[in-house]
């Protein structure tokens, strides 16, 4: 029989043995962490000893990890292995402040690279592909992390690296890539450049599947994607924190990104009151690493947002799923009384065809009442000259981000161009109110 | 048929002007005008000029808004009391408008009533079952 999983003992096993895993392995986890001078302190204080776990439930007692920890014992805080036993590093850029770095031994980098085979084979890469990795190598998890799980799966990997588009084509046509592995906005950049060299990836290559992630992307942007390269194109998750690709990931049913639950254990929270929000509602997603030794990771607050697809998977695995990430916590503003994400006002706007994708939300304060202003731009082609139009669509705009976010905004069409582009992240937030934020 | 442009315009500084600009550019000349105002920031602008298809195309080009909304011209004699001698024979067509507008015609000593009405044919039909004459592009646009 063809082999479904790539570990069906850990894929389809059923809810209760992984939760009892999951308390093995989190007892094992607090056994490592304690040996880290951060976490010995902090355990210690607060009475915690490794095996005092006997239900999941009893990790909401365990105290949050934040980024702001890691930047605060900078570099060997968290690290519970003296360095002979570490064998690589990975570290954020460290723009602000100081980089954020995370250590592996030989069990956490084949750990790792397990998961990301597991992933990629959930996906419905098999040994017998060609695996092109358009991905920086270095310190970026893009590079090696993929690059360590393609080889534990067996494809033939082609380290290609990031960039110079005419090389990736061909490359492509060499060797006949059948996968490759990219962010989503170079996708659209490479595909420029199979046109202006008269080439259709549909035609002169033999891709069927492309591999998105590291920047959050619309569902529209990935239906793009496919139809430019005749492909699927699967939904990747993942952070540097939690070893960086491999973290969740889509199968082929493309519902949502199975989070390896026997690896990280996985909580969402009101990033407000930390209190657990119930499946299905969005909040900030929180991990515990359930399989790493040199530096563990307790209660991890990603800053990430998303949900828990409620319900299982047609693909059979009791892993649960995420939805891809909304935005992060950073970016959430409180009008109302309601948390908000951009996000979520995006992505209302996005199924109204009428108007385009660019908008503008303007916190401000009117006769002593905090208002969300929310600034639509009309599309050309839609407007017909009739003014009802313009006010059913002012009024539909208002419902439907209201039934989104639960406050009523304030909206305003405008014309097209009156929104100023950003380049690179747009700012979609001005808070004008008096009191500011919150 | 007859048109009008129609434009999507923002209440702010500069915006309309920036239309006349793009109109005089291309060379057209506008006959009349009228905005619809709402309290929302926004307002449609229409315009009757000498030729729509260009302005449209014009605007068009320059990520403007517009759409060519057609129209329905009847004259009317310009004189006291001729707009409301007009006005009676509409409401008695049963004929609905959304806005109306007039202009003059110097030479014939003739304005005309131009109506944006929400069923053109149907207007139209009722119209001239009254006994009102519909002007033709020629005599509407002025050229
Ligand atoms: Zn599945």
């Amino acid at each position: 029989m063809m082999k479904e999983y790539w570990q069906e003992e850990l894929e389809v096993s059923s809810r209760s043995s992984l939760e009892k895993l999951q308390i093995e392995r989190l007892n094992k986890t607090i056994e490592y962490a304690i040996q880290s001078p951060y976490y010995n302190k902090l355990f210690n204080k607060k009475g915690i000893s490794p095996g005092s776990i006997k239900n999941i439930a009893q990790i909401q007692d365990l105290p949050f990890t934040t980024k702001q920890d890691l930047r605060n014992n900078f570099p060997y805080g968290f690290l519970t292995l003296p360095k002979k036993e570490i064998i690589r590093l990975h570290s954020s850029s460290g723009t602000t402040g100081n980089p954020t770095v995370i250590f592996h031994n030989r069990h956490d980098i084949n750990s790792w690279a397990n998961l990301m085979a597991r992933s990629l084979f959930c996906a419905g890469v098999r040994d017998t592909d060609v695996f092109q990795n358009i991905s920086g190598y270095g310190l970026f998890t893009g590079g090696l992390g993929f690059q360590y799980g393609i080889e534990a799966l067996g494809c033939l990997s082609i380290p290609a690296g990031a960039g110079n588009s005419k090389r990736q084509i061909k490359l492509m046509q060499d060797y006949g890539t059948t996968v490759a592995h990219a962010i989503p906005s170079y996708l659209g950049r490479l595909y420029e450049v199979f046109e202006q060299e008269n080439l259709d990836p549909k035609k002169n290559t033999q891709l069927h599947t492309l591999v998105i992630g590291a920047e959050p992307h619309t569902e529209e942007q990935r239906q793009r994607i496919e139809a430019m390269f005749g492909v699927k194109a699967y939904n990747s998750f993942g952070l540097s924190e939690m070893n960086g690709p491999g973290v969740a990931f889509e199968c082929t049913y493309q519902s949502g990104l199975h989070i390896w639950e026997d690896a990280f254990y996985v909580e969402i929270i009101d990033p407000e009151t930390l209190q657990p929000v119930p499946d299905g509602e969005y909040g900030e997603l929180v991990m515990t690493t359930l399989d790493r030794e040199a530096m563990p990771l307790i209660r991890y607050r990603t800053r990430d947002i998303t949900r828990i697809i409620p319900g299982k998977c047609k693909c059979g695995r009791v892993h649960r799923r995420i939805d891809r990430i909304t935005g992060r916590t950073d970016d959430m503003f409180i009008i109302k009384g309601c948390n908000v994400f951009p996000m979520q006002i995006e992505g209302v706007l996005l199924k109204i065809p009428e108007v385009g994708s660019d908008y503008l939300i303007t916190l401000e304060t009117v006769n002593d009442v905090d208002e969300m202003v929310v600034e639509v731009e009309v599309k050309p082609n839609w407007f017909s000259g009739d003014i009802r139009k313009l006010d059913q669509l002012t009024k539909q705009i208002t419902t439907q981000i209201r039934d989104e976010v639960l406050a009523k905004p304030i909206v305003k069409l405008v014309e097209k161009g009156s929104i100023p582009r950003a380049e690179g992240k747009a700012v979609r937030v001005a808070d004008k109110r008096n009191n500011g934020l919150k | 048929m007859a048109y009008e442009v129609s434009i999507f315009l923002e209440n702010k500084i500069g915006h309309f002007e920036r239309i006349t600009q793009i109109l005089k550019k291309n060379e057209i000349n506008i006959r009349t005008m009228s905005i619809n105002d709402t309290s929302n920031g926004w307002g449609i602008l229409n315009l009757l000029v000498n030729n729509p298809q260009k302005a449209y195309k014009a605007l068009e080009a320059e990520g403007v808004s517009v759409a060519l909304k057609e129209i329905i011209a009847l004259e009317m004699k310009d004189e006291s009391g001729g707009l409301h001698d007009l006005l009676l024979k509409v409401a008695q067509a049963k004929v609905n408008f959304n806005n109306a507008n007039g202009r003059i015609i110097q030479e014939t000593k003739s304005a005309i009533l131009i109506l944006d009405v929400p069923d053109i044919a149907d207007s139209q039909k009722k119209l001239m079952e009254n006994g009102l004459q519909i002007l033709d592009d020629e005599k509407i646009y002025g050229n």
